[in-house]
């Protein structure tokens, strides 16, 4: 251990003495300072947010992923170049270890600046936060300087209608010549799904939210509807800034300790709406009800339609599991970047590594061309290409196989969580420290470590005498 | 030189009686291009072996192949053909280079840490503990001449001052193989001359030392065998008095000698040999050209006070003295080296026998009794101040041999 701690002391060492991480420091707490001064928020705590956390910290995170990999590519490739690392090879210190100290030292530098930039970003949230009104200072301290769990309903089984429907139009034989089965079922879920997200006028939707384990801490504590919808008369208007009167019950049915409120709502935009305490059933569910008494109809998605928000802990701890996330996408370029080193040049490995990034960053992408089928144009009423050729065939494989491995450093947002005031859970970390740097980074670190094993160091530069 | 000298490249000389350090077999390094296609064979059918004990020079014109040999010993390149062992492992073997200690030709080292810092880092990697580390590095830096200045970040060192510190790094491990890649170039001739007693002082404590140098001079100071290379490809290997002595030859060296006795011995000798005089040489001994500057900074040094560079080395650090458990002979390099005595006198290749007064007188007494031609020595003279002054007879004959000199 004591090389690959020397190592690693030495790779900070001397991004210390070549004032890397001085000018990295100072710009980073005049980016995250200045930002808020620059972009002006609307005088609400999540206006403010939006700016403090989610632009600063994007920022930060941009600037740390670009210097991660200029200072990966450099730190290996250059040793390389200038003969300094046919030092260390010599020495009884195996290359992999060689490859892990300098991998080390990296993170230790990330450690630092990003402890300095969120220690600013938190700093900042604080100081501006006294200067709200004590209206937004509540929605701040409940709704988002707070980790916060969510609950939604469990998803709906339409299989048995979509079999019922099924049969019986196969029985009523409305259906003419050949038939697809599978292609009716799928129109009949289709139907079925789009049927139950809307409520029309007149009618009551239902949520029953289970809260689980949750459920026995809530007692006397406030829940959060986090909910969206759609106006569907409105939907082709673009600017469409109409508020309904929603109405909305949560508890019990027909008991008296529910709780109905009528609150001016605009669609297509999430909003909350805090639901006093204790509504919350012996078994733990909470039921949510809409009352559309409008002269409209109203859409709710399955999925973000509606959803229970409910206290779970304070914001710092919930703020350090974030930074720790986005330390762990640090440790993945850090290895992406000493992996190119190990076997190119400098400006080589610097064009690989960030090559690597913007194909991380090219799901969209990808997942289009998977959709699609190819790379080629594409039919504008069926959305899909007509005939495939061998370039479409191989480019799906290939995508089809880059997805899969990006999808599985995918699914960690720690900056989004954190702008909603939710819990960046334990698990979370845990999936972000496995799949993010144990997995991926353990594939470009072994990759790395190989190719840096198997070079001839000495190929580079030197008289041979 | 003699024809023995001359190697057979496929014979690897054995010796049973010393531990093999390094063995080289039919080594061959071809260097290729981006294509895959041989550029340049840099080593070619190269075999060797090096024992303990012995300080062995690489000797040979730039592209020779001295240099990739010694990063092939270091792993630094994998050999194309051929096999190399090094304490009986792989090049590759980590545990070994627990054992080797490697100057490189040129800095290689951290230019943003000082002395001390840098001779730390490389201990540590040698799991040294912290102790042992800055012991170590004091030792070190005193013997270098760095102690009054490790507190300076390598980059702002001269070429010879990152030699020195270079050369401490080496030993930091206490090796028992130390690989010298131009251990003088930049020195100034008391660096030269403490890294040469250095050398010695380790050989003579059974540490093995390679040395690749364009300084013919430093080679025939300091090395007990050698390698010539020419084109990748060894031209001649044997020790010094192999290639050197001259069996046709013969040098007296005696005191003062009255005119009348030295023309009676010149006189015998001429009848002897039956030539004329024009074969026979008498001249007074000259100091050479190292120990008289030498002593001159002797002097000065005695009434200089400062300087803002390297200052003399002192003591052999105490752990590269003890490990063989002999007391050093001389303390302080810079009183050996200072001393009024010839320098050739006070260094002894290990290889070559000192000859007695009383020896000599009895040779030249049995050759001026002899009525028969004058048979070579068996040794060749011990080394004296006239044997410096034909080191440029030497340089000459290696000169040859090479081409022309390096520069």
């Amino acid at each position: 251990m004591k090389p690959i701690y020397a190592i690693a002391k030495l790779t900070v060492k001397s991004a210390f003495r070549f004032k890397i991480v001085a000018l990295l420091a100072v710009f980073l707490v005049l980016a995250v300072s200045a930002l808020p001064l620059l972009l002006k928020d609307d005088g609400t705590a999540r206006g403010f947010v939006q700016i403090l956390l989610t632009y600063s910290l994007g920022l930060t995170v941009t600037t740390l992923a670009l210097s991660t990999l200029w200072l990966s590519c450099s730190l290996l490739a250059k040793d390389i170049e200038d003969c300094r690392i046919q030092m260390l090879v010599v020495k009884p210190v195996s290359r992999w270890k060689i490859w892990l100290g300098k991998w080390l030292g990296v993170m230790t530098i990330n450690a630092l600046l990003l402890a300095i930039a969120g220690g600013v970003i938190l700093g900042l949230l604080q100081y501006r936060s006294a200067k709200l009104n004590e209206k937004q200072k509540h929605v701040l301290q409940n709704e988002i300087f707070v980790a916060r769990g969510s609950a939604k309903e469990a998803p709906v089984d339409l299989t048995q209608d979509v079999e019922n429907i099924f049969q019986q139009k196969m029985t009523e034989g409305s259906t003419q010549g050949e038939v697809d089965k599978a292609q009716l079922k799928k129109q009949i879920r289709e139907m079925l799904k789009y049927q139950y997200q809307l409520v029309p006028e007149g009618h009551m939707r239902v949520w029953n939210i289970p809260l689980g384990m949750a459920a026995h801490t809530l007692k006397d504590k406030p829940l959060y509807l986090k909910t969206k919808f759609i106006a569907m008369s409105h939907t082709s208007t673009f600017e469409d800034t109409r508020s309904f009167p929603m109405m909305w019950e949560v508890g019990p049915m027909n008991s008296p300790q529910s709780w109905r409120t009528v609150i001016m709502m605009t669609p297509n935009v999430s909003q909350e709406i805090e639901v006093p305490p204790n509504l919350i059933d012996e078994k733990g569910y909470v039921q949510v009800r809409f009352i559309n008494d409008q002269d409209d109809t109203f859409f709710f998605d399955m999925n973000d339609g509606l959803e229970i928000l409910y206290r779970q802990g304070g914001f710092f701890i919930n703020y350090v599991k974030g930074l720790s996330i986005l330390f762990c996408w640090l440790g993945l370029l850090a290895a992406v970047g000493l992996s190119a080193s190990s076997f190119l040049s400098f400006p080589v490995a610097a064009f690989f590594a960030a090559f690597v990034l913007i194909l991380g960053l090219s799901t969209g992408t990808m997942t289009q061309v998977i959709e699609e089928g190819g790379v080629t144009g594409v039919d504008h009423e069926t959305g899909k290409i007509e005939k495939q050729t061998t370039l479409d065939h191989v480019s799906v494989v290939i995508f089809k196989g880059l997805k899969n491995v990006t999808d599985i450093v995918r699914g960690f947002s720690p900056v989004e969580l954190l702008s909603s005031g939710r819990t960046v859970t334990w698990g979370m970390m845990f999936r972000a420290v496995l799949q993010v740097v144990v997995v991926m980074g353990g594939l470009f670190a072994a990759l790395g470590m190989y190719c840096f094993t198997r070079r001839e160091l000495a190929l580079v530069k030197g008289g041979q005498g | 030189m003699s024809s023995a000298a001359i190697v057979d490249e496929t014979k690897v000389e054995s010796n049973t009686t010393a531990e093999t350090v390094v063995s080289v077999q039919g080594l061959v390094k071809v260097f290729k291009d981006f294509w895959g296609r041989p550029k340049a064979h840099a080593v070619n059918n190269v075999s060797f072996e090096v024992r303990r004990g012995e300080v062995f020079g690489l000797l040979g014109p730039n592209g020779s192949g001295k240099s990739t040999t010694v990063k092939l010993l270091l792993g630094l390149l994998n050999p194309t053909r051929g096999h190399i062992e090094v304490f009986g492992h792989s090049t590759r073997h980590v545990a070994t280079k627990r054992r080797i200690g490697y100057l490189p030709e040129e800095s290689y080292l951290y230019r943003y840490l000082d002395s001390a810092e840098t001779l730390d880092f490389f201990g540590s990697l040698f799991d040294l503990t912290s102790d042992e580390r800055r012991q170590r590095a004091e030792q070190l830096l005193e013997m270098v001449g760095l102690d009054k200045v490790r507190r300076r970040t390598v980059g702002e060192f001269s070429k010879g001052m990152q030699r020195r510190i270079g050369l401490a790094q080496a030993l930091i491990n206490d090796p028992d193989l130390i690989i010298l890649d131009e251990p003088t170039s930049g020195l100034d001739p008391i660096g030269c001359r403490e890294v040469k007693d250095l050398i010695i002082e380790l050989a003579r404590r059974g540490k093995t030392v390679i040395l690749s140098s364009h300084l013919l001079a430093d080679v025939e100071d300091v090395c007990d065998r050698v390698v010539i290379y020419y084109g990748g490809k060894i031209q001649a290997i044997g020790t010094l008095k192999e290639l050197l002595s001259t069996p046709d030859r013969l040098r007296i060296t005696t005191p003062v000698l009255g005119r009348e006795t030295l023309e009676k011995v010149l006189n015998i000798i001429r009848t002897d040999l039956n030539k004329g005089a024009e074969d026979v040489l008498v001249d007074s001994p000259t100091q050479n050209l190292e120990s008289y500057f030498l002593d001159v900074v002797r002097k000065a040094r005695s009434s200089a006070k400062e300087t803002s560079g390297a200052t003399s080395g002192g003591n052999v650090a105490e752990y590269l003295r003890s490990s063989s458990g002999e007391p050093a002979k001389k303390d302080r390099i810079l009183e050996r080296l200072s001393s009024s005595k010839p320098v050739a006198e006070q260094v002894e290749p290990a290889p070559v026998q000192k000859e007695t007064k009383e020896e000599i007188s009895k040779r030249l007494q049995t050759l001026l009794n002899k009525t028969e031609p004058a048979a070579p020595a068996q040794e060749p003279a011990a080394p004296t101040v006239e044997n410096k002054k034909d080191m440029s007879k030497a340089n000459e004959k290696l000169s040859g041999l090479l081409g022309k000199k390096e520069k």
